[in-house]
């Protein structure tokens, strides 16, 4: 007889009912997702990343989509932190699942002014860090270097008592450097990946696509990617990690989960498969069951990758 | 305007859902463009003319995203339920020349209705002026103008009906001339150009609807759907005679409900500069003096 797994995840300070979250800027701020999701079935929303002030975002056209992919650049459109506390917090406090804010600023101030305005306000259950948006002068250089990454983690943590993710690029030599100084700097956990680098051209008008020229790619094209990372990090570093990248059913996510995620993001496939997400908690639930294991951390992690393929650093037993 | 168009995201429905659609059949309308018609009531009931949905081929991943349709019209059974849509596309992408392919009980995804919609519609003189397949919103405009068919649910008033109906159509040559016979109805003027020549007037449909204004009755209410320069030379000639235009906009979409914030169009605001607004759940149909062309 199938037992009931617990599904609860402990990435340090952040419980979490289960392991199936929803990426940043692939949620809306949720009130558009009613129509289509399940929030208690929803192990954390994070919506779109708020920036300190508003933003318009990048010329159309922002997206397009490539061989099994997206690629976007969106930039950071919101109307800032103020909007946010004022017009979406309320509704999303009210949302029978957890929320985490996703922040992006310009410089190591503006997070930690951010996180001081976020610390403030009720309903928030975290913080992921966004130092690592390819399509923003800025964003994403304190994702490419390590001592910034951490410094960014650190000053925050000094102004919230919140737990902290932080989302890293997968744009740089060695993720890894960066996921262990994030670690040292305080970050509850890490989420792998943020979007891949490309572009996409016109090649009959001579021009890029998208209107800022590069691009951020997503969704399964770049899932053995993602899972690289994953697989790496979780290898070599003593953090939970937040698997995202191209995950679009029950399969990708044990995939995240065996490879060292202890929870994974919806990201891409909430675009063309909006109940996705609410239901892989039922079908993961169910799975597992079948399986008979007693917690989904049971299965976190049990890749046995040859000792030769690992990475240096760290054997695998 | 009901108090749905004046709320921020006029086009944002609670309603709407994601669904399994049986394909029922597929014909061919004109050279490279055919009209499907899927299975699915309970969009079906709801949906009203100007709403979109979204279709995307079941499992695989290229194509990934879905593709946003506009309403041609909704399919009733025998007892006068709704029991599926019908909507018109252009083989021009990856997916439109795999639809060409679909058989009837093949299924797909579709989710909606989505959108806001065309306003009910209006009194005096209601001009739809339609370049290439942006005909498609213009059969359920025409056929709820007409009184024929009732629209949403429950199914949305209609207090005033227009006195003149005229679909101005314009199209690259007579073959690309998609669905003359659905427009062709008791109380519905139709008037086509041609870039060729080959039916109807030679040049631009644009040259029709100035027409209409040198006519009377005179045009009083304008809806517009088709390429961005056309509709914005629309809203141009409806501004300089002080008539109320509406433009439904296809813009590129990810998603259609919302959350991708791809399918940005520039808005005026009311201090004279402008933002990008989302056309899924602002629009797809914007007065024109709100765009910014």
């Amino acid at each position: 007889m199938a037992r009931v797994p617990d599904l609860n995840v402990d990435l340090n300070r952040l419980r979490l009912a289960n392991p199936i979250l929803v990426a940043s800027g692939t949620f809306g701020y949720a009130r558009e997702m009613e129509a289509f999701a399940r929030f208690e079935n929803i192990g954390a929303v994070i919506p779109k990343t708020v920036t300190p002030q508003p933003r318009i975002g990048n010329p159309p056209p922002r997206t397009v989509e490539t061989t099994s992919g997206l690629l976007n650049s969106i930039g950071l459109d919101n109307d800032g932190l103020d909007s946010f506390v004022e017009k979406h917090l309320p509704y999303l406090k009210e949302l029978p699942t957890a929320v985490i804010a996703n922040i992006a600023g310009h410089d190591v101030d503006e997070f930690e002014a951010m996180a001081s305005v976020l610390d403030s306000t009720e309903g928030l259950a975290g913080i992921e860090l966004n130092i690592s948006c390819p399509n923003v002068s800025g964003g994403v250089d304190f994702g490419t270097n390590p001592q910034l990454a951490a410094e960014v983690v650190k000053r925050v943590r000094g102004r919230t008592s919140l737990p902290v993710i932080a989302k890293l690029t997968p744009n740089v030599t060695d993720i890894v450097a960066v996921a262990m100084a994030v670690a040292d700097g305080g970050a509850d956990a890490v989420s792998l990946v943020n979007t891949y680098q490309g572009i996409a051209v016109d090649w009959r008008k001579r021009k890029p696509v998208l209107g800022n020229v590069t691009g951020g790619l997503s969704g399964p094209a770049i899932k053995p990617l993602a899972l690289c990372a994953v697989w790496k990090v979780a290898c070599q570093v003593d953090i939970p990690i937040v698997g995202v990248g191209g995950i679009s059913c029950l399969d990708d996510v044990l995939e995240f989960l065996v490879a060292g995620a202890s929870a994974v993001q919806i990201g891409t496939a909430n675009f063309y498969d909006p109940g996705l997400a609410s239901r892989l908690v039922d079908e993961l639930d169910g799975c597992l069951g079948e399986l008979g294991v007693d917690s989904v951390g049971d299965i976190v992690g049990t890749l046995e990758s040859a000792p030769a393929a690992a990475p240096a650093g760290k054997t695998t037993t | 305007m009901d108090a749905a168009a004046q709320s921020p995201l006029p086009g944002l429905v609670p309603a709407a859902s994601q669904q399994t659609a049986c394909v029922i059949e597929q014909v061919r309308m004109a050279r490279d463009t055919y009209r499907l018609r899927l299975e699915c009531p309970e969009l079906a009931r709801q949906i009203v003319p100007g709403q979109f949905f979204m279709v995307r081929e079941q499992g695989g991943s290229d194509p990934l995203l879905g593709r946003p349709f506009a309403l041609y019209d909704i399919v009733n059974n025998d007892d006068g339920d709704p029991i599926g849509v019908d909507f018109g596309y252009v083989v021009v992408g990856k997916l439109t020349s795999r639809m060409v392919d679909w058989q009837p009980g093949d299924t797909v995804d579709i989710w909606g209705p989505l959108g806001n919609g065309f306003p009910a519609p209006p009194d005096g003189h209601l001009v739809m002026v339609a370049g290439g397949i942006g005909q498609t919103p213009f059969l359920a405009v025409t056929r709820e103008a007409l009184g024929q068919r009732q629209y949403g649910d429950p199914p949305r008033d209609t207090p005033t009906r227009p006195g003149t109906l005229t679909l101005c159509y314009g199209a690259r040559s007579e073959e690309y001339l998609a669905g003359i016979d659905d427009f062709t109805t008791d109380g519905l003027q139709v008037r086509v150009s041609t870039d060729d020549g080959s039916h109807g007037h030679h040049g631009l449909v644009t040259d029709l609807l100035k027409d209409l204004f040198r006519e009377s009755p005179e045009p009083t209410a304008i809806y517009t759907c088709g390429p961005e320069p056309m509709m914005e030379a629309v809203a141009e000639i409806a501004a300089e005679h002080n008539t109320p235009c509406w433009a439904s906009l296809e813009t590129p979409m990810a998603c259609g409900f919302g959350i991708c914030f791809s399918c940005v169009t520039r808005i005026r605001l009311d201090d004279g500069q402008w933002d990008y607004r989302r056309t899924c759940v602002e629009g797809p149909v914007f007065r024109a003096e709100q765009l910014q062309w």
